[in-house]
């Protein structure tokens, strides 16, 4: 392992600043056509009629595809994984959120392009739209997905569960009970390259893939699932991301791309404005989540119930998969015996939601973080030492089972009490990620010592 | 949803490139028609974008507006004079006023015809240079229809600024004291918040405020300057909504900005 | 219309009113500067227009008929750097590459200007209306002020590329 600890110069630093990488916006390739797509104006509509010939007629217009040119036209981002697809990839007989892709052209110039979005006939019938996850659940709540408000397929449960220890006992053992609400929103990731993607149709029969995604082999298989082909018939070209930060996770032009440029046989490019990026981007999703904690006086947290909503936008795409990362973290980094963890995936008629830096733990990290705090401040503790004595250590077992072997929380908790100028009483800044004994192993956590992973 | 294409083909332009003053007044006429292109930070997005589809555009930058003179007292300033030439002048509240809008790079392009002729913005307001315009008594010297006029920068921006070429603007030069105050988030070019200045003759008298950033022009705040109490600027204006900042922030903050100007100019 | 684009005279036929920025990447295929937003808000598309760091996306080309361009393109190769672009390689200041071209040029106009070390808030001046998502700055600074400082002027001890070996390997690396 010689680059461990080793200062290299980034392989692609000397292309950065002499401006000579090559983003998939700088590839050149002749008589390349422009994508605009028409995108719904409501957040929840049924669509009454759609007219393109109008717009087919238009000068340089080349293709244009609706939900009819889609061999495959729902998918779902987790099929690979057995979960049902939920979402057309573009828009058929109704809208689920504004700026949902309807139909698309392909034309000689990008204005052309936009002429003929603007020449498409469409009549829509507005429906009642859903954007507060709280109010998903509601009995008067508009039911806006196929699948019910509530993402039903976490195995025989409509929702993510964590059950370990004895969640009971360990609430009427406790000396207080600690509750807290934590709402992070939604974020745009922002990055300075949209969205784009240029695609060839080459001479054998396959097609070149431009892509800035962040997730080759995954945009791959969305690709060739929507166009029914087989994965030898698409050669995609990525690893130059113009920044993603999650955002370019979800396939969001190759797709339509792809079909428009078999459709018109030329080479198609699609490269959205940043107004497109703020608006239909996929973002961070918007969290709920309510921690209550059964806390010991000594400071030890004894148990933790969790509901968590996730807001998962109009469709599911990755967010049952988020949010299961989302209850593997939520006890954080410190040992919590007990533990019953409800989390619910819920659709709005909002963008659907993605990946961003950390998916689906930032916001769970970001609870029980500052529930932390707000333990300690409850009890009086030092929120250091409250962190330090609940931290994991070896021989720990995690909510989801597995038996740490190389915890680091003391050592990280540690090194940032140092960064910040923190003073630490000898008992806490000599502590290690050793095993439990002696006062650090009191009777609650003895049990759990000795499931090796099995009663999880 | 907006139309967001570059639409560079589909413009028909006819583009005008006067070589003086007078040929631009002549080309614009009453102005019906003619959409006039200074230094492009607010049109061209618009433009290449396709949102705005001009029927001619008259072209200023050759036509001899860009000069900073005096002519005794006065100081004249062209129409096509940058924000950045401005910012790096001789009138350090002026230079102060300027290096407050955009940045740098977007300063050498923005003019200060373009500044106070800006039309309101959905997401940001704009026109800062008004406020440091209205507070020096400056006026603006415009064409259209009816012929030439000279009016208080005041009065221009509340009255209808369409159908009007600035030509330029002028201000008597004489020994003030100033005082600006203005916040704004910490990337140089976001728009402000809210910003005040505030002018008034070296021994105090004459006092000129004004107020930006708040609402779709610069506003000059006649209650303040009579009751010098910062409070009154309420009574001026009525901050407005948008993506920088709500109507509610602005209306707390604002008598806070106004007395920091006030301050400024009282210990200047 | 004519234009000098990093020292070449060329002769320009879009249309008036088009953003220097298309003209650049459309008629020219000069691909440095960068279409990141297209309305004056996050640097990506920055030139030199007559040695003065300006937005191409906001400048008309007719507004600069005649005027002298420079892109990243026209600032140094990878064979020979220039002290920004070989501050910004050896202190990691680009990440993604996106914001790069853009930084460099307004980061090298400011040097320029100042004529000898610049200070941390003149750079933020100077680079405060240039977005970068990536690095969160820090990098970006210290590179500019190391080379305003003339501490960064050879890439020696990081090794160049062959022509044609995509990736830049240290000495004594595995691979
Ligand atoms: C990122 C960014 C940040 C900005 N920040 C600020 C800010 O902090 N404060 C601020 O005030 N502005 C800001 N602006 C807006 C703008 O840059 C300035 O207001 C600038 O001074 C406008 O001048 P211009 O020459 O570029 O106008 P143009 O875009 O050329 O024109 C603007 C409008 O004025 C009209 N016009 C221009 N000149 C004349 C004239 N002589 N007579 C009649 N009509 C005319 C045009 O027809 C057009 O409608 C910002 C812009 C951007 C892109
Ligand atoms: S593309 Fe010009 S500033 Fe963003
Ligand atoms: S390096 Fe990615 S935006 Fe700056």
């Amino acid at each position: 392992m010689k680059a461990v600890g080793a200062r290299l110069p980034r392989y692609d630093g000397l292309g950065h600043v002499t401006g000579r990488t090559q983003f998939v916006d700088d590839v050149r390739v002749g008589k390349t056509l422009w994508v605009k797509a028409l995108r719904s104006t409501h957040h929840n509509a049924a669509i009454t009629s759609l007219d393109t010939s109008k717009a087919e007629a238009m000068k340089g217009v080349r293709a244009i595809i609706t939900h009819k040119d889609v061999p495959k036209n729902v998918y779902g981002h987790l099929e690979g994984l057995g979960v049902p697809g939920d979402e057309p990839l573009l828009a058929d007989g109704e809208v689920r959120w504004l700026g949902q892709p309807i139909a698309a052209v392909a034309a000689e110039s990008e204005a052309a392009a936009q002429a003929a979005v603007e020449a498409m006939e469409i009549s829509y019938e507005e429906r009642p739209a859903l954007f507060d996850i709280r109010n998903a659940l509601d009995p008067d709540a508009p039911e806006i997905h196929q699948w019910g408000n509530v993402y039903p397929h976490y195995g025989p449960y409509n929702h993510r569960r964590v059950r370990k220890g004895d969640i009971d006992r360990a609430f009427d053992e406790a000396d207080t009970i600690v509750e807290g609400v934590y709402r992070p929103q939604a974020i745009e990731q922002v990055p300075m390259e949209t969205q784009v993607s240029l695609v060839v149709p080459e001479a054998s029969g396959r097609l070149t893939i431009y892509s800035c995604t962040q997730a080759m082999y995954f945009s791959m298989g969305v690709v060739a699932a929507h166009l029914q082909v087989p994965l030898n018939k698409l050669k995609f070209v990525g690893g130059t991301v113009g920044g993603g930060f999650g955002g370019k996770v979800d396939t969001a032009t190759e797709t339509i791309c792809a079909l428009l440029a078999l459709k018109a046989r030329k080479p198609v490019k699609w490269r959205w404005t940043r107004e497109e990026e703020f608006l239909v981007s996929s973002t961070r999703a918007p969290w709920h989540i309510e921690l209550q904690d059964a806390v010991s006086k000594e400071g030890w947290i004894l148990g933790r119930r969790t509901v968590t909503l996730h807001d998962s936008g109009a469709y599911a795409r990755f967010s049952p998969y988020g949010l299961t990362k989302h209850a593997f973290h939520h006890s954080g980094a410190y040992t919590i015996p007990n533990l019953r963890f409800d989390g619910f995936v819920v659709f709005t008629n909002r963008v659907p939601t993605t990946a961003m830096r950390g998916f689906g733990v930032t916001s769970v990290s970001f609870a029980v973080e500052t529930h932390m705090n707000r333990i300690a401040e409850v009890m009086g503790l030092d929120p250091w030492e409250l962190r330090l004595k609940n931290a994991n250590r070896i021989g720990d077992t995690s909510g989801n089972g597995v038996v740490l072997k190389d915890p680091s929380t003391v050592a990280v908790t540690l090194a940032a009490a140092d960064r910040v100028g923190i003073e630490l009483s000898a008992e806490y800044r000599g502590m290690n990620e050793e095993p439990r004994t002696g006062a650090l192993l009191p009777e609650h956590l003895v049990a759990q010592q000795n499931l090796n992973g099995e009663g999880a | 949803m907006r139309a967001t294409a570059l639409m560079i083909q589909r413009m028909t332009l006819d583009v005008l490139f006067p070589a003086s003053a007078d040929e631009a007044a002549t080309l614009y006429g009453d102005g019906e028609g003619i959409t006039v292109f200074a230094g492009g930070t607010i049109i061209l997005p618009e433009i290449a974008a396709g949102r705005l589809v001009p029927e001619r555009a008259l072209m200023l930058h050759k036509s001899g507006l860009d000069e900073i003179r005096t002519d005794g007292d006065r100081v004249l300033i062209g129409a096509m004079v940058t924000v950045a030439a401005l910012a790096e002048g001789d009138d350090p509240f002026l230079a102060g006023a300027a290096s407050q809008v955009a940045d740098g790079e977007i300063r050498r392009n923005a003019t200060v015809g373009g500044n106070i002729c800006s039309p309101p913005g959905d997401d940001a307001q704009r026109g800062d240079l008004g406020g440091a315009l209205i507070a020096l008594g400056a006026r603006v010297r415009s064409t259209g229809a009816g012929g030439e006029r000279t009016e208080p920068v005041e009065d221009f921006l509340a009255g209808d600024r369409a159908g009007r070429l600035v030509l330029e603007l002028e201000y008597d030069g004489f020994e003030r004291r100033t005082g600006a105050h203005s916040l704004r988030r910490r990337h140089a070019h976001s728009y402000a918040i809210a910003g005040a200045v505030a002018c008034s003759r070296a021994d105090g008298s004459d006092l000129r405020v004004a107020v930006t950033g708040v609402g779709p022009t610069a506003v000059r705040c006649r209650s303040v300057e009579q009751s010098r109490d910062p409070a009154d600027v309420l009574k001026d204006v009525q901050p407005v909504d948008d993506a920088v900042a709500t109507a509610a922030y602005r209306t707390a903050v604002l008598p806070t900005v106004v007395r920091e100007a006030l301050d400024h100019l009282e210990h200047a | 219309m004519n234009l000098i684009v990093n020292g070449s005279e060329v002769e320009i036929v879009s249309p008036p009113l088009t953003p220097l920025l298309h003209v650049l990447r459309d008629e020219l295929d000069i691909t440095g500067p960068k279409a990141g937003c297209q309305q004056g808000g996050c640097g990506t598309c920055t030139v030199l227009i007559d040695g003065e760091p300006r937005r191409s996306c906001l400048t008309a080309v007719a507004a600069v008929d005649g005027a002298s361009i420079t892109t990243i393109e026209g600032v140094g190769q990878a064979e020979e750097l220039s002290a920004v672009q070989a501050a910004f390689y050896k202190h990691y200041a680009a990440q993604c590459g996106f914001c790069t071209p853009g930084m460099v040029l307004a980061a090298t106009a400011l040097i320029e200007r100042k004529g000898g070390p610049v200070e941390r808030d003149e750079v933020l001046e100077a680079l405060g209306g240039h977005y970068c998502r990536c690095t969160g700055y820090v990098k970006i600074i210290d590179a500019v002020m190391a080379a305003s400082r003339g501490e960064v002027d050879s890439v020696d001890d990081l090794p160049v590329p062959e022509p044609g070996q995509p990736e830049v390997l240290p000495k004594g690396s595995p691979a």
